[in-house]
C-alpha cells in the first residue's frame, strides 16, 4: 500500500516543490480507478533536488523492479544524473517526473494546479483539465478508459 | 508537443475522440457523483482502503493456488 500521507509529510517538511499528476491526481479530482503509486513532477532547481534528496533519505528509495544490490544512492548527484525515477520506498511506489509528455516541466505545469488540502498538508495538483490533455499526449492505450473517466468527471463537475 | 486548442482562461478543449466517446459510454457515473460528494482527504483514504482490500485480494489467491 501506498502511505500518501507519509510521502506527502515527508516531502512537505523539507519544502520540496512538485506537482501531484497521474492516478493519485485523478483520485483527487473524484476518480473511481484503483493507482498504486503517486507521480510527482518535481521541480529540477539544485536547491529542490537538494531538498528531495533529504525529504527521502529515511525511506530507502530504491529503482523499482531493480535487482537487489544495485549501487543506487539516493542523493543529489543521482538525482541530477537522472530525470525521471520510478522508486519503491519505505511508504510505497513513488514515481518522480522532471518532465511528462504533453505537459513538460514544473514550472510549465505550475500554472494549471489547484492546491489540495491533505491531512493538513497543501500541494499543488494538476488540475482535471490538464490532467486529461496531458494523458490525451501521452497516448498510451491503457489510459484510453482512464481519460473516458476523467472526461466523464469533467461533464459532471460542470454540470454541477 | 501536441496542439490543443485552449480557451481564454487556459483550460484546454478536446476534440472528441471516437475511441474515448466509446469507453465514456460503459463509465459508471454513480461511483463518480458518491466520489465527488467526498472531500480529497476521503478520496485519498479510500484510496488506500481499496489498496488494502487488493493486496489481501492478491494474497488470499496465492493462498489459494498453493492449496490446490
Amino acid at each position: 500500500m501506498t502511505d500518501y500521507r507519509a510521502l506527502l509529510e515527508a516531502l512537505s517538511k523539507e519544502g520540496v516543490r512538485y506537482i501531484v499528476v497521474g492516478g493519485a491526481a485523478a483520485t483527487a479530482h473524484g476518480s473511481a480507478r484503483l493507482t498504486l503509486d503517486l507521480d510527482l513532477v518535481y521541480q529540477r532547481s539544485a536547491e529542490n533536488i537538494a531538498r528531495l534528496a533529504r525529504a527521502l533519505e529515511g525511506a530507502s528509495p530504491y529503482l523499482r523492479g531493480a535487482p537487489p544490490g544495485l549501487p543506487f544512492h539516493w542523493d543529489e548527484p543521482t538525482i541530477r544524473r537522472g530525470l525521471n525515477f520510478t522508486l519503491t520506498t519505505a511508504w510505497g511506489a513513488l514515481d518522480l517526473l522532471g518532465e511528462i509528455t504533453g505537459g513538460g516541466s514544473f514550472e510549465d505545469l505550475l500554472l494549471h494546479t489547484v492546491t489540495l488540502n491533505v491531512h493538513g498538508i497543501e500541494c499543488p495538483c494538476l488540475s482535471l483539465e490538464w490532467l486529461i490533455r496531458v494523458k490525451r499526449a501521452a497516448g498510451r492505450p491503457k489510459d484510453l478508459e482512464a481519460i473516458a473517466e476523467l472526461e466523464a468527471l469533467l461533464d459532471e463537475q460542470e454540470s454541477r | 508537443m501536441i496542439a490543443i486548442r485552449v480557451d481564454n482562461k487556459g483550460r484546454p478543449q478536446f476534440e472528441p475522440d471516437p475511441v474515448i466517446e466509446a469507453y465514456k459510454k460503459d463509465i459508471d457515473r454513480t461511483l463518480l457523483r458518491e466520489n465527488l460528494k467526498l472531500t480529497v482527504e476521503q478520496r485519498f483514504d479510500q484510496l488506500m482502503a481499496l489498496q488494502r482490500f487488493a493486496e489481501e485480494l492478491r494474497r488470499a489467491g496465492q493462498a489459494a493456488r498453493r492449496k490446490r
